[in-house]
C-alpha cells in the first residue's frame, strides 16, 4: 500500500452517489473528485446532470430516477459500465414527503409512498443490484463501503416529520440489518446523520430557516467522506484491528457520530 | 432434455447430476450443492453482469429491420465500450427460434445502424452475412446509456415471458460484460456464499466476458465460442495458490471460469492475475492444469459447453450422463438443471491434484443418496 493511500483511502477509488445535482449530493461529488476518485453520479433530470459534468469534467453523470424499479438496471449497468467496477456508494437522493410538512393525518397517501419509493425502495434496490460489484471490491481489499445519509428525524418522532423520518427510520434499520448480515462479506453499511443544512431540501421543509445558522452542505460533505475514509484505511491497515474495534464498539454509537448536536427540532438532510 | 422455461434462478426443486473422480454417477438436489465441498476448497465463480445485448433497429442502406445481437468484444476497459462483434438477425423477434429467423440485409462495411439512440457503423464482415464488428458513435457514457436503455436481454424462445435485466443477473453480478448470463452462478446467494463460509470453503471470482452461447446458424456455432477477454483479480489468484498449498480442489462455477483460469495458468499451472483473452477452445484434449471440479448447467451434445465436459471425464461416463439426465428429466438451458463433474482421476496431471485425491479427510460430500 503506497503512503498516497494511507493518508487519502479514497484516491483512485470508485464512488457512485445519488441524488448527486443538488444539496448534500452535489458537496459530496465535489468532496470526492476533490480527493481524487472516480465519481458516477445518478439524478432525474438530465439538465442538471449537465450542468454538473460541464462543472465537473471528471465525473460521469447518468440520468435516472432511483425511485422508479425499471430504471435501477440501467442505473447499475451505467456505474459499473463507466467506472469498471464499484467500492463506495453513496445513498444520498432523498424525498421530504409533503411540502410543507405536514401531520400525519393531514398527509396525502401518495408523498408517503413517494418517499417511500425514494427513501427506502430505491437504495434498497440500488444497493442490491450493486452488492456483486460492491462484494468484489472487498474481496479485492478495495471497498465495499455503502452510505446511506439519514436524519436525526429516523430516530426522534418529531411532529410534522412523520413521513421524512419513517422512511429515513426504516433506511436507517435496513443499514444496521444490512451491515450485519453482509460483514463476512466484507462489505460494510454506514447511516450517518449530516446534520441540519443549507440545502434546497431543508429550504423546502423550514422555508423561514435563517441560512447563516445552518451547516454548509459543503462541511457534511467534508464529515461523510472522512467517516468513509475512516472504515476504508481501518480496512486497510489492518484487518484484524477494524474486526476487534468494530466488536468493542456497538453500531449505533458509531452512526452517531456525525449527528448534530443541536436541541431544536429542525432537522434535515 | 426439456427445455426450462421459466426464469426462476434457484427452483427449490432443481436437480444435481454429480460425477466423483471414479467416473460413478449420483443424483443430488442442487440445494445440496454446498455438502459437496470440502474445507479448505475453494469456489471460483465468474462476476459478469449480463448486458442487454440484443438491439433492434434498422439497416439504413435498405430501410429494413434488424436485430443486432452483441457477441463480444476486444477488452474489459470501461472506455472500451464502443466496439464489438455481433451477430446480426433479419425481421422477426424472440418468439421465433433463431434456427427460423431470416437472414438479416446484405450488410457491407460502412453501412450504418440505427439502433434506438444509439448509431453504429459496420466496420468490417468478418467471413459471414450475419457476423460483424461493429463501431458505436458516441462517448463511452452516451453507449453505456444508449446500450442500457434501448438494449433487451438476448432471448429465448423457450422461455415464453420476456427477459428482464434482473431475470439474468446473478446475485453477485458486477462489471456488466457478459452477452448471455453466465448462468452457472445463478445456483449462488448470498445466504449460499454464507453457508461456503460456515463451512470453510473459500470464494472467489473473476471477470469473464461470457460471449453468446448459440446462434442458431450452424457455421456461425461452429466458431463457437468466440474470444472472450478476463480479468483475474489479484486476490483470485492468491486464492488459488493457497488452495494448491493446502491440497484443496479448485471447483469453478461454470465453463467460462474454467476457460479463464486454465487460459491463465502457465505450463507450471500457476494462475497469474492480470487481463487476457482466452481464444482457447477447450475438449477432450485439453489437460486441465487448474480446476479440479466444474459446477455447471447440463448442456446437450454437439454444443460447446458440452464439449469442455470432455476435459473432466471420459465419453463412455458422459454419454452415460448424458443417458440419466434424460431418463431423471433433467431440465437444460440457462434456467435448468445442474451438473458437478469431479475431474476424472486419469485426467489429474499435477502433483497437488494426485495428492488431493489421496486424501484421508473424511468426505461428507460424497455420502450415496
Amino acid at each position: 500500500m503506497t503512503n498516497n493511500s494511507l493518508r487519502n483511502p479514497l484516491a483512485g477509488l470508485r464512488v457512485a452517489i445519488t441524488g448527486g445535482t443538488s444539496g448534500l449530493g452535489l458537496a459530496l461529488v465535489r468532496e470526492m473528485l476533490g480527493r481524487a476518485a472516480e465519481i458516477a453520479f445518478v439524478a432525474r433530470g438530465r439538465e442538471g446532470v449537465e450542468r454538473v459534468v460541464r462543472q465537473n469534467c471528471r465525473a460521469h453523470g447518468i440520468v435516472g430516477d432511483v425511485s422508479n424499479k425499471d430504471d435501477i438496471h440501467p442505473l447499475a449497468i451505467q456505474i459499473v459500465g463507466a467506472l469498471g467496477g464499484l467500492d463506495v456508494l453513496v445513498n444520498s437522493a432523498s424525498d421530504l414527503g409533503p411540502a410543507p410538512l405536514a401531520l400525519l393525518g393531514d398527509t396525502p397517501c401518495e408523498d408517503l409512498e413517494r418517499a417511500l419509493a425514494t427513501n427506502v425502495l430505491g437504495p434498497f434496490r440500488l444497493t442490491k443490484a450493486l452488492l456483486g460489484a460492491l462484494a468484489s471490491s472487498a474481496r479485492e481489499g478495495r471497498g465495499g463501503v455503502v452510505l446511506n445519509v439519514s436524519s436525526d428525524a429516523a430516530i426522534n418522532p418529531y411532529p410534522r416529520w412523520g413521513t421524512y423520518g419513517a422512511s429515513k427510520a426504516a433506511l436507517h434499520h435496513l443499514s444496521r440489518i444490512w451491515d450485519a448480515e453482509l460483514e463476512g462479506e466484507g462489505i460494510r453499511f454506514l447511516s450517518l446523520d449530516p446534520g441540519d443544512m443549507d440545502t434546497p431540501l431543508h429550504a423546502l421543509a423550514v422555508p423561514d430557516a435563517d441560512p447563516s445558522e445552518l451547516k454548509r452542505p459543503e462541511t457534511a460533505a467534508r464529515e461523510l467522506a472522512d467517516a468513509i475514509a475512516t472504515v476504508l484505511s481501518d480496512r486497510n491497515g489492518s484487518r484484524c484491528a477494524r474486526s476487534e474495534a468494530a466488536k468493542e464498539t456497538p453500531y449505533d454509537s458509531r452512526q452517531l457520530a456525525h449527528s448534530s448536536s443541536h436541541g431544536s427540532e429542525v432537522v434535515g438532510g | 432434455m426439456i427445455a426450462a422455461s421459466l426464469p426462476i434462478h434457484r427452483h427449490t426443486e432443481a436437480k444435481l447430476l454429480v460425477v466423483d473422480r471414479t467416473g460413478s454417477i449420483r443424483h443430488r438436489k442442487r440445494s445440496e450443492f454446498v455438502a459437496l465441498l470440502r474445507p479448505g476448497d475453494l469456489v471460483v465463480a465468474n462476476d459478469a453482469a449480463t448486458l442487454p445485448a440484443s438491439l433492434s433497429g434498422q439497416h439504413l442502406r435498405s430501410g429494413r429491420s434488424i436485430e443486432a445481437r452483441l457477441a463480444g468484444h476486444r477488452s474489459l476497459s470501461p472506455d472500451d465500450s464502443c466496439r464489438f462483434s455481433a451477430v446480426l438477425f433479419g425481421e422477426g423477434d424472440f418468439r421465433m427460434r433463431t434456427e427460423d429467423r431470416p437472414l438479416p440485409p446484405a450488410v457491407a462495411s460502412g453501412d450504418w445502424l440505427v439502433l434506438g439512440p444509439l448509431r453504429a457503423r459496420v466496420e468490417e464482415v468478418l467471413g459471414h452475412p450475419r457476423l460483424v464488428t461493429l463501431n458505436f458513435n458516441g462517448s463511452p457514457d452516451q453507449i453505456w446509456e444508449g446500450l442500457s436503455h434501448h438494449g433487451r436481454p438476448i432471448q429465448y424462445s423457450h422461455v415464453p415471458t420476456p427477459l428482464a435485466l434482473w431475470d439474468v443477473w446473478t446475485s453477485i453480478a458486477g462489471p456488466p460484460v457478459a452477452f448471455e448470463p453466465p448462468s452457472a452462478g445463478f445456483v449462488l446467494d448470498w445466504q449460499t456464499l454464507a453457508s461456503l463460509r460456515a463451512r470453510a470453503v473459500q470464494f472467489a471470482t473473476i471477470t469473464h466476458s461470457a460471449g453468446i452461447s448459440s446462434t442458431g446458424d450452424k457455421e456461425l456455432d461452429a466458431l463457437l465460442p468466440f474470444d472472450e477477454p478476463y480479468r483475474i483479480p489479484e486476490s483470485t489468484a492468491l486464492a488459488i495458490r493457497r488452495t494448491r498449498e493446502r491440497h484443496g480442489r479448485i471447483s469453478a462455477i461454470g465453463t467460462t471460469v474454467v476457460r479463464a483460469l486454465e487460459h491463465a495458468a502457465g505450463l507450471d499451472g500457476v494462475v497469474r492475475a492480470g487481463e487476457g483473452l482466452a481464444t482457447q477452445r477447450i475438449s477432450a484434449a485439453s489437460r486441465l492444469r487448474v480446476v479440479d471440479a466444474i459446477f455447471s448447467g447440463t448442456h446437450e451434445p454437439g454444443t460447446s459447453h458440452h464439449d469442455l465436459l470432455r476435459a473432466f471425464t471420459d465419453d463412455t461416463t458422459l454419454s452415460m450422463v448424458d443417458q440419466e439426465l434424460d431418463e431423471h428429466g433433467y431440465r437444460t438451458h440457462e434456467f435448468g438443471d445442474s451438473v458437478f463433474f469431479e475431474r476424472n482421476w486419469d485426467r489429474s496431471c499435477s502433483e497437488e491434484a494426485i495428492l488431493a485425491s489421496q486424501d484421508p479427510r473424511p468426505d461428507t460430500g460424497r455420502v450415496m443418496q
